[in-house]
């Protein structure tokens, strides 16, 4: 009987053993594990001072037809064609393709990382135009800077088309027209941006005494990446003050932006003829619909050519 | 009595960790190449944090995918937003192991790390043959190998298939100072 319980009790004993041991190993292992672990840890800890902006809220320069936060870089030239094409209301023509067409040609240059320059000229009102444009803020991912970009934009153009109106005086002065934008804009998530341009033109040329010479306006911009090169994009902006001799309505663009290499294709469905500023933001005559004159086809299309080399020492890049 | 035993030999374990020594690279320099006869692609990035715990011959390294820099901006833009997905995977990291190294060995020796590389979300099973200097108090570990754009994931479209490396060469050097923590 008794030694019975002896043995009962030699293996309790055996068990807590195999349990401390159990235990123990258990212990150990994780001690091990929190080891790995830390490496990882330190250096998480070590890195998290380094400032993270987002890039690219925007593929380009451009959303649609209106300008983005988005400067180039130094060093980029970049030559941007702009095309908008549509048709007369009239229901046979015998024009090739398309009734009408007005392109802009234009050369912008990142003069730094923050500031961007552009002179163009457009067929269609004979516009000329030049812009400068700096980015002020920059959104930062992590927590402790902007939550948004703001980037500021200031144009000129020039009207150099014949006045047929002789009630209307008018020099090279009164030909100028400006815009300043302030545009402001945040990526929402890796694939959504979303942008608002408050805006104030100044126009020199008036149809009538009772227009205003200076408008204020407010842009919409947003763009969603369907895939890694492909995003669809959007646009709007309203004027508070439009024109009173002739009804104007806001210019508004569906689109996709479609980059690849080096270049860059915008396509877009819009009522807006013109691509300057102060010409679509104020003189859009015709509203957003399918039927003709209204609907403009519009494709742009950008090439970029580095001036600057991005990695200091030359020897590099030669077949190993 | 018998019973603290083991919480006094993990406390042990524990304890020893913070004590034993650790050297840590805070600029250390990553740079990779593709070779193409469309064009040649190299980006380097000069702020990769490396850490090594001389005691067990641990070895991690993690870098920031946009710090790196290259030749044309845009092509920054487009490694970022369009192969490594930066916003989504914002690091790439390296865990492993020093295989027969001893610290103490002055001069130069050769050996193999050993660890895992995760980046774009995917990680694989490295072994890098990596040469380890000792000088003035100091380490450098430096190196190359090459490793398949495939394996990550990344989705190249068919129009730039011709402009990107299937192989890509990576080189790194580290120098390390004792770490303070």
């Amino acid at each position: 009987m008794q030694k019975r319980f002896l043995w009962i009790l030699d293996l309790n004993i055996d068990l807590m053993k195999a349990r401390k041991t159990v235990f123990l190993l258990i212990l150990f292992g994780t001690a091990n594990f929190v080891g790995a672990q830390d490496l990882l840890d330190i250096l998480e800890d070590e890195g998290k001072d380094i400032p993270q902006y987002s890039l690219a809220t925007f593929k380009s320069t451009r959303i649609s037809f209106g300008h983005s936060i988005e400067t180039r870089k130094k060093g980029i030239l970049e030559i941007f064609a702009a095309n908008r094409f549509w048709n007369t209301p009239s229901l046979r023509t015998q024009s090739f393709a398309a009734d009408r067409l007005s392109s802009r040609i234009a050369l912008e240059y990142g003069i730094s990382n923050r500031l961007s320059t552009g002179i163009g000229g457009t067929t269609f009102d004979g516009l000329f135009d030049t812009y400068l444009k700096y980015k002020l803020v920059q959104q930062r991912k992590d927590k402790k800077g902007s939550p948004i970009s703001i980037t500021l934009f200031q144009n000129a153009s020039y009207f150099s088309e014949a006045i047929a109106d002789n009630s209307i005086q008018d020099n090279f002065a009164k030909r100028l027209s400006f815009t300043t934008q302030l545009l402001i804009a945040k990526k929402i998530s890796p694939k959504f941006s979303l942008q608002i341009a408050p805006s104030f033109i100044h126009r020199g040329l008036r149809a009538s005494q009772d227009d205003p010479n200076n408008h204020v306006a407010l842009g919409f911009g947003g763009r969603y990446k369907l895939g890694h090169h492909i995003s669809f994009v959007s646009e709007y902006y309203t004027v508070f003050n439009p024109v009173k001799s002739r009804d104007t309505y806001g210019p508004f663009s569906l689109g996709i932006n479609w980059e690849i290499g080096d270049v860059m294709l915008q396509f877009m469905l819009t009522n807006a003829v013109n691509m300057v500023e102060d010409a679509f933001i104020t003189q859009t005559y015709n509203n957003f619909n399918f039927r003709n004159p209204n609907l403009n086809f519009g494709f742009n299309a950008t090439y970029i050519i580095h001036f600057k080399r991005g990695l200091k020492n030359k020897e590099q890049i030669k077949k190993p | 009595m018998s019973k603290l035993i083991p919480f006094f030999f993990v406390f042990m374990c524990y304890g020893q960790q913070p004590s034993k020594e650790k050297i840590i690279a805070r600029q250390g320099q990553v740079s990779f190449f593709s070779y193409t006869s469309v064009e040649n692609i190299k980006a380097e990035n000069n702020q990769v944090l490396s850490i090594i715990d001389l005691a067990s011959n641990e070895i991690a390294v993690s870098m920031l995918m946009n710090a790196f820099i290259f030749e044309k901006a845009l092509m920054r833009e487009h490694f970022n937003e369009s192969y490594i997905e930066s916003d989504l995977y914002p690091k790439a990291t390296f865990e492993g192991e020093i295989l027969d190294f001893d610290p103490n060995f002055e001069g130069e020796q050769t050996k193999i790390v050993k660890g895992t590389f995760s980046m774009h979300g995917v990680s694989k099973e490295l072994e890098i043959k990596t040469k380890i200097e000792y000088i003035q108090g100091g380490y450098i570990l430096s190196g190359t190998f090459e490793t398949l754009v495939e394996d990550y994931n990344i989705n190249i479209p068919p129009l730039l298939r011709g402009n990107i490396a299937k192989t890509i060469s990576v080189d790194f050097r580290f120098e390390y100072r004792p770490y303070e923590s």
